[in-house]
Order: structure tokens, then C-alpha cells, then sequence
């Protein structure tokens, strides 16, 4: 039990490395040439499924192009190794580029309609590489396949088949170690975020377009490495190494270890080549094996092996530990605001104008020339019956929707027009009606990513851990756990964010807004659903934030809650606004009575 | 005229393909991957009626129409009802892809079979080029295949029922249309199709078992030119994809047409991705 504890304690990097080593070193440990060779080509097949998993497992883009992106690196590798250079570091360069210029060339194109245009425009450029191949035949040896490559030189010396051996397990090792670094910081949450969710992504200032194809150019660069060191494995290379069966073992790998996991396409690898890639009789059946497979595992398997163990590390660990910080239930610890309260930062508010905006979605006029501003420190509430157009407007204002006439201006900025994650970088920050979570997500990782666009801090930055990097999340931690305990869900800390009840959800929306430091803040009907506890505490906090300086906007259908804390308050119904003016005055409008309360109940019970 | 005509019939079967891509799209938004499998395994089952068996044309068509049939319902079961979302699906469609080919390639090996035509094979000249019967009757049957599904969606309760369910999957629930049931007729639908239209694609595309790689891509490219959803776009798709293809081959060379093929899909993607019938729908929050 000591011994677990013990182990549990080690930095996560630990284990990995010292397999790492072990893979490295196994040559000298007496493994035999051929198992030598089985651990080399896992390697390859696991850097080719690595980048597979970061851009369908993380990215959320299924996208077979690894293949075309590998047959790149491998023959020009090859070609140039042959007839201009031979050095491996140099080449190995060259292939990544080449395969991160595949990458892109392929990935603008397939993402522009989203949906499953990545994977097919991937999958029919990995269906043309057999025919490039043999249309470049002069280049590439054509179906005969390129023969005649030399022994790669390191630095000038030739490297036998034992460096090479040496070379690439040492680049596996080092691009894992990469993944894993790139996985664990912000930009694996932002990764997660994307791929459950776009909205969401979007709203936090990150732009869908641009991280996909982030992703999947990132996951070229294994690829065109793999693609370089297999040159070089074999000496030779045929275009039937580079068919739509080697996508689907990718695949299948990936699937196997865990699409979305950092060390699993070495566990599918190994497993692949360990086991059916072995057998020479297997390739009759590959396509009928893979292709139950995949039905399988897409129908049954939750993310692999990884997951797998993930899940018996979790369950383990609670029996031997059933300590009091994992054991007690979320709903046991006290939510709201503690006594001595954080004070929040000061925020820069910024004056929102919305100018006679209109917005027809087909027959139905949803704005009617809507004009209205929200001033710094104030806390502006919009309220109106269902159908007013109050989530339109505020949708208008974030860049869902494109508007058909009138302006938005963000203080002296016009925002009019612009994309989401422009205008959340602008400094519009929002919750949801219903609180949007990713799955398998701490509460602070969660209400991290709300930093992540505000306070960017770039890939290399996070891969390399530079003291730049280090700081930021040094920071990010402090302020999480300060607007944590602002909102009162501080002991939350480490729990999945999703599993978390409505209100506490309401409540790190707004948390998660807070972190990005907004001029503007748009509160959708953040009330509904809380109980008389959780709202009182929930103005108590909007009061804060109205105190730090921020425009605070307010869709409520809790009049009294409206009443209670609005400086200004519009009313809307059918797309217009029919009434603006202070609580008092908005409480005894006559349209307001006859409108929208009707009930008069409501009011005055 | 000769490749155009060329190029019109082999863009008919893309275009073929592109409608089961549409059917299923409008019925559950995804996409089937393992669609022109079901094509491919149709012609497949044609070559063994008319060349092995020696079956009465009538039965191959009704034994091709029932067999990709309860394929596509298979599929539906194991495949498509079990997973969410669309990238669920393409995993395992593209699985079920390939134990299909996989499967076509076990029983007839990878050789290319000469399926011949169920009625005459002759060949005519129309307007200065060369074109066969069987090509004829393929164009024809697709263009009343669009017309009539078109039309089917657009007046029949069930149709309007199909269109309100590729809306708002929820809201015709509510409705009162049973949504899975709705939605597995539309699928299975799909697989009767390819196995009816089978026996009219295969003399023009012999039996191979790399046959439905080749559809199922040119079938997404038409797709993406006439815009996701809409028939009538998938029909004009289809003939663009074939005549770039026959066109391309016919003037630059035999390597290209696959190439240039690509480089549309690429065009079209970069400069109007929603396709040419194609509508955005804007997101909701």
C-alpha cells in the first residue's frame, strides 16, 4: 500500500521515460534482431497513429492522410538520400516539412465545409498516391519501387542497421515526449473543447478552423518522419507500402491503443505488429479482420486500451486509498461564495452599442431594428417573453449569426460582422443557456480554458515547457483557483466538471468567463433552473463583477431577480424594443404589464 | 462527342452513388461510407446471376435488389444504430466498407469480370459519337431516379416527413413520425436502390473489388459539387465529376483524370464549399 502511494506520487513522466529507455537500450538488453525489427516497424506504425489521434481522438477530425503525408517523407527521404544529401537530421527536416506542406495543402480545403469533408478529401489523396507514384515514376521508381537507397549517415558516419535501430526509437521517444507535453497543457483542454463542442470553442476566442487545422498539419510531422526512417529501414520502397490498408491499420492502431490517448498507438502499434501484421496469410483476411474491427471498436470500445487502463488505475487507486480528499461526494461540499471573500481584478469594461440591428432567419423578422447600449460597470438586463429575440440578440452579438443590417461596436471597435472567436478575443465573454462542458474535463481545466485565447501562450512554448510557458500556467493556476473560490466551488477543484449539478455548472460558467478578463460579460438566463439559495448567491456575485468594472449583461426571464439588480433595463418583444428605462420605471410600463408579465402575480405575490 | 457521352454515363453512376449519399444524409445527417459497397457488391451480384448462375433477368434483378437490401439493413443495425455523431459513423461505416470489399474480394478475387448487359449491348452513333445501349439506359433511369425522388420528397407525406426529420430530429418526433422507423426505410432504401441500379452500372464498370474505392470518392466529389442534401445537385455533380474525368483523359493523358478529379474536389471546396445547391444553416446556440 506504501509502495502504491509511493508509486501514485511519482511525476507522470516517470514511467514513460523509463520505458522509454528500456525501448532505446533493448538492443543491449539480448533482444533478438527479429524482435528488434518488430519494435522497429512499432515505432513507425506508432508515430503515424500518434498523429492520427491528435487530429481525430483530440482534434475531433477523422482524417486518413497520415499515409500520403508518410509516403511523402519516405520518398523524398529516399530521392534526396540517392542523389543530393544523405543526412538524417537534415533529412528528416526535410520530410516533415514536406509532409507538413501535404498537410496543409490538403487540410485548407477539407476543413473549409467541416463535417466529413477532411476525412474524404484524406482518404482520396491517399487513394492517389499509387497513381502520383507512378505518374512521377522517373522520380520514385514508379511500380517497381524505389531500389537503391543507401545507408543513412549521421553527422558523416554511416549508420548501421543497430544506429538506425538506435535513431528510431530515439525520435519516437521524442515525439512522444512532445505529444505528451502538447496534450497535458492548455492546448490538449482547448483540443477537448474543440472537439465537443465548436460553440463553445469559438466563444472562448478560439477559432475552429484555424485549431483544426492546426491539429491535423501538427499530425503530419510524425508521419513524414516515420516516412524518412522507413526509407532507410528498408532500403526500399514499393507504392503498395502506401495503400488504403496501411490507413486502415493506422487506424485500427489508433483505435486499439486509444484514439484519445498520448501513449496508446504504441500499445495498438505493438499490438498490430505483434499480432496480425505478423502473419503472412493475415493480409487474404486484412480487409475483413479490419473492417469488424472498426465496426467493433467504433460500437463497443470507449477510447481502447488506454481507456482500459485508465479505468483500473481509477478503480485501483480508490480501493487503496479511500482517503477523504477523493471520497467525498461533490454535492457534500458547501457551494457559494466563503467568508472572506477574493476580491475580483479590476476588469476594464468596455460600452457595448447595438444600432438598429435587424435579423430575418427565412419568414420569420427575429430583430426589428433593435438599438440599445450597455455601459462599463453597469449591469444591463434585457428581458422580454420566449420568442423576443433575446438569445438572438446576444447570439448577434457573439458572431453566430450574421446580421442583415445595423452595427455592433465593442467601446471605439466595430465588431460588426466578425467571426466568434474574434469577437470573444475583442473581449465578449458569455455563459450558455445550457451550461456546455466537455466530457472527462476537470473543473479547472475547464475554467482555465477560458484563458487560453485571452492569455495565449503558443504550441512550441507549451511542447518545449519554457520558462514562458511555466509562468503562464504558474498564473493561470492562481487566478482559477481565486475566481474558484469566488464562486464558492474552490473544493470542486479536481472533480469532472460535466458530472457537476445545474447550478454549480451555472455558477463555472461564469467562473470560465471571468478568467478571460471580458469587457463585456452576457449572462444567459443564468438563473433558470437555481434554487432561492443559488440565486442570492448568484446576484451577490454578478453585484461583484458589476463592482470590478465590467458590462454586464443580463437575459432574465426572474423578474424579481431583474428588478433586483438591472441599472437599465430593456424590454423586447417580437424582435423590438418596447420599453427601456430603470427597475422603477420598467414596473409599472404599461406595454410591459400587458406584454410580457400579464400575470401580475408574478410581480406582486 | 464520343467521351461525352462516355463521360455522361459514367458520371450517371457517380451521380448514383451520390443520391444514397444524400438519402442517408437527409435522414440521419451522416454519412454511409460503405454506400457504393453496396453498388459494387449489386454489380457483383449481377456478374454471378448472368455469368454463373444463368438467372432469368428478372430474378437478378429482384435477388440483387433483396440481397444489397438486407445488406444496408444489416448495416443500419450493427453500424449505424448502435454509435452517435457523425465521426462515430465513420468509423464503423468505413469499417463496414471494408469487410465488404474485403468480403467481395474473398469470394471473387481481385480480377476485373466483364458483366454484360442485361438487354442489348449494342452500340449506335448519336450526334457524332459512339454510345451503347446500356449506357443510354443508364443515363435515362438516373435522370428519372433524381426527377422521381425529387419530386417523392417534396409531395409525399412521407417525403415532407423525411425532410422535417433531417430538420429537426426532435421536433418531428414530437410530430408524431416515428423518426427510427422512418429513418432505417430510408436506409434500407439506399441498399434496394444500389441493388436495382446494379445490373444497369456494371457492364459500364466491370466487377472489381476495388470498384467502390473508386465510387465512393468520384460519389463524394459530386456530392460536394452539388451541395450536400440536395438530389437534383448530386445528379449535376455526377455528370460534372464523369465529364472532367473523360474529358481530362480523353485530352491530357490517362494518368490524369484522377488527378484532375481531386483538384475540382479541391476547387470547389475552396471556392464554394456549401456546394452549388447547397444552403448554410446557421448554428444555433
Amino acid at each position: 500500500m506504501t509502495l502504491a502511494r509511493q508509486l501514485r506520487a511519482l511525476p507522470s513522466w516517470v514511467l514513460p521515460l523509463t520505458l522509454g529507455v528500456l525501448l532505446v537500450g533493448a538492443p543491449w538488453l539480448g533482444v533478438s534482431s527479429d524482435t528488434r525489427r518488430l519494435l522497429l516497424l512499432t515505432c513507425i506504425l506508432a508515430l503515424l497513429a500518434s498523429g492520427l489521434n491528435l487530429s481525430f481522438g483530440y482534434a475531433g477530425e477523422l482524417a486518413l492522410g497520415q499515409v500520403a503525408m508518410y509516403a511523402t517523407g519516405a520518398y523524398l527521404a529516399g530521392y534526396l538520400a540517392m542523389h543530393w544529401v544523405n543526412d538524417l537530421v537534415l533529412l528528416l527536416l526535410v520530410a516533415a516539412a514536406a509532409a507538413l506542406a501535404v498537410g496543409l495543402v490538403s487540410g485548407i480545403p477539407g476543413l473549409r465545409l467541416g463535417g466529413w469533408s477532411l476525412a474524404m478529401t484524406s482518404f482520396f489523396l491517399v487513394l492517389l498516391v499509387p497513381q502520383l507514384l507512378d505518374l512521377l515514376e522517373h522520380y520514385t521508381g514508379g511500380a517497381v519501387g524505389m531500389v537503391g537507397i543507401p545507408r543513412a549517415r549521421l553527422l558523416g558516419a554511416e549508420l548501421s542497421s543497430l544506429d538506425m535501430y538506435v535513431v528510431v526509437t530515439v525520435v519516437t521517444v521524442g515525439w512522444f515526449a512532445v505529444m505528451r507535453n502538447l496534450i497535458t497543457s492548455r492546448h490538449g483542454v482547448a483540443f477537448q473543447v474543440l472537439r465537443e463542442s465548436p460553440i463553445l470553442a469559438s466563444s472562448l476566442g478560439i477559432s475552429v478552423y484555424r485549431m483544426k487545422l492546426t491539429a491535423y498539419a501538427i499530425s503530419a510531422i510524425p508521419a513524414g518522419i516515420a516516412g524518412a526512417l522507413f526509407a532507410f529501414v528498408d532500403k526500399y520502397l514499393a507504392p503498395h507500402s502506401f495503400g488504403f490498408t496501411l490507413a486502415v491499420t493506422v487506424l485500427a492502431a489508433s483505435i486499439l491503443g486509444g484514439a484519445r490517448s498520448v501513449y496508446g498507438p504504441l500499445v495498438g502499434a505493438a499490438v498490430m505488429q505483434y499480432g496480425p501484421l505478423r502473419s503472412t496469410e493475415f493480409e487474404q483476411y486484412a480487409q475483413v479482420v479490419y473492417g469488424a474491427f472498426l465496426i467493433l471498436a467504433g460500437t463497443l470500445v470507449a477510447n481502447g486500451l488506454a481507456g482500459l487502463a485508465n479505468r483500473a488505475v481509477a478503480r485501483l487507486s480508490a480501493r487503496w486509498r479511500p482517503a477523504p480528499d477523493t471520497a467525498a461526494p461533490p454535492e457534500a461540499t458547501p457551494v457559494g461564495p466563503e467568508p472572506g471573500r477574493p476580491a475580483l481584478p479590476t476588469l476594464s469594461g468596455a460600452r457595448l452599442a447595438v444600432t438598429d440591428v435587424r435579423k430575418r432567419f427565412g419568414g420569420l423578422q427575429a430583430l426589428r431594428g433593435v438599438t440599445l447600449t450597455a455601459e462599463p460597470g453597469q449591469i444591463t438586463a434585457l428581458i422580454g417573453p420566449n420568442g423576443s429575440g433575446k438569445t438572438t440578440l446576444l447570439n448577434v452579438i457573439c458572431g453566430y449569426y450574421r446580421i442583415d443590417s445595423g452595427t455592433i461596436h465593442l467601446g471605439d471597435t466595430d465588431i460588426t460582422g466578425r467571426g466568434t472567436h474574434d469577437v470573444a478575443r475583442a473581449g465578449i465573454a458569455r455563459t450558455f443557456q445550457t451550461p456546455l462542458f466537455p466530457e472527462h474535463v476537470t473543473v479547472r481545466e475547464a475554467v482555465a480554458a477560458g484563458a487560453y485565447a485571452s492569455r495565449y501562450v503558443g504550441m512550441p512554448a507549451a511542447i518545449l515547457r519554457l520558462p514562458r510557458y511555466r509562468r503562464a500556467a504558474a498564473a493561470d493556476r492562481a487566478e482559477v483557483d481565486n475566481v474558484l473560490r469566488l464562486v464558492g466551488a474552490a473544493g470542486l477543484a479536481d472533480a469532472t466538471a460535466a458530472s457537476l449539478p445545474l447550478g454549480t455548472r451555472r455558477l463555472l460558467e461564469v467562473a470560465r468567463a471571468l478568467v478571460a478578463r471580458p469587457r463585456v460579460l452576457l449572462l444567459d438566463e443564468v438563473a433558470s433552473g437555481l434554487d432561492e439559495d443559488e440565486i442570492e448567491r448568484l446576484a451577490d456575485l454578478i453585484r461583484a463583477i458589476r463592482a470590478a468594472g465590467t458590462t454586464v449583461i443580463l437575459v432574465e426571464h426572474n423578474f424579481r431577480l431583474v428588478l433586483d439588480l438591472a441599472d437599465v433595463i430593456h424590454v423586447l418583444a417580437q424582435g423590438e424594443l418596447i420599453a427601456s428605462g430603470t427597475a422603477s420605471e420598467i414596473e409599472n410600463h404599461p406595454r410591459v404589464l400587458s406584454e410580457y408579465l400579464g400575470v401580475r402575480q408574478e410581480v406582486r405575490p | 462527342m464520343t467521351p461525352i457521352w462516355s463521360g455522361l454515363s459514367i458520371g450517371a453512376v457517380y451521380a448514383l452513388i451520390a443520391l444514397g449519399y444524400n438519402v442517408v444524409f437527409i435522414a440521419y445527417t451522416t454519412f454511409n461510407f460503405a454506400h457504393a459497397q453496396l453498388t459494387m457488391f449489386a454489380i457483383f451480384v449481377t456478374y454471378w446471376g448472368l455469368v454463373v448462375a444463368e438467372l432469368p433477368v428478372a430474378l437478378i434483378f429482384v435477388v440483387a435488389a433483396v440481397g444489397v437490401g438486407l445488406i444496408a439493413l444489416v448495416e443500419e443495425f450493427v453500424a449505424i444504430r448502435p454509435v452517435r455523431g457523425a465521426h462515430a459513423h465513420l468509423v464503423t461505416t468505413l469499417g463496414m466498407a471494408t469487410l465488404l470489399d474485403g468480403t467481395t474480394r474473398l469470394i471473387w478475387g481481385d480480377q476485373a469480370l466483364k458483366v454484360p448487359a442485361v438487354g442489348s449491348g449494342a452500340t449506335f452513333t448519336l450526334l457524332g459519337g459512339r454510345i451503347s445501349v446500356p449506357e443510354v439506359v443508364l443515363i435515362l433511369s438516373v435522370v428519372g431516379i433524381t426527377v422521381a425522388m425529387t419530386v417523392y420528397s417534396r409531395r409525399s407525406l412521407t417525403g415532407l416527413a423525411l425532410l422535417a426529420m433531417a430538420e429537426d430530429r426532435e421536433a418531428a418526433l414530437l410530430r408524431g413520425i416515428n423518426v427510427r422507423r422512418l429513418a432505417l426505410g430510408a436506409f434500407v432504401f439506399t441498399g434496394v436502390l444500389a441493388g436495382l441500379t446494379g445490373p444497369l452500372v456494371g457492364p459500364k464498370t466491370f466487377a472489381v473489388s476495388t470498384l467502390a474505392a473508386a465510387l465512393a470518392l468520384k460519389g463524394f466529389v459530386a456530392l460536394a459539387i452539388g451541395g450536400f442534401g440536395s438530389l437534383p445537385g448530386a445528379l449535376l455533380g455526377g455528370f460534372v465529376v464523369g465529364l472532367v474525368e473523360s474529358l481530362t483523359g480523353r485530352w491530357l493523358g490517362s494518368q490524369l483524370p484522377t488527378v484532375m478529379v481531386f483538384v475540382v474536389l479541391l476547387l470547389i471546396l475552396m471556392l464554394k464549399p456549401t456546394g452549388l445547391f447547397g444552403t448554410t444553416r446557421e448554428r444555433m446556440v
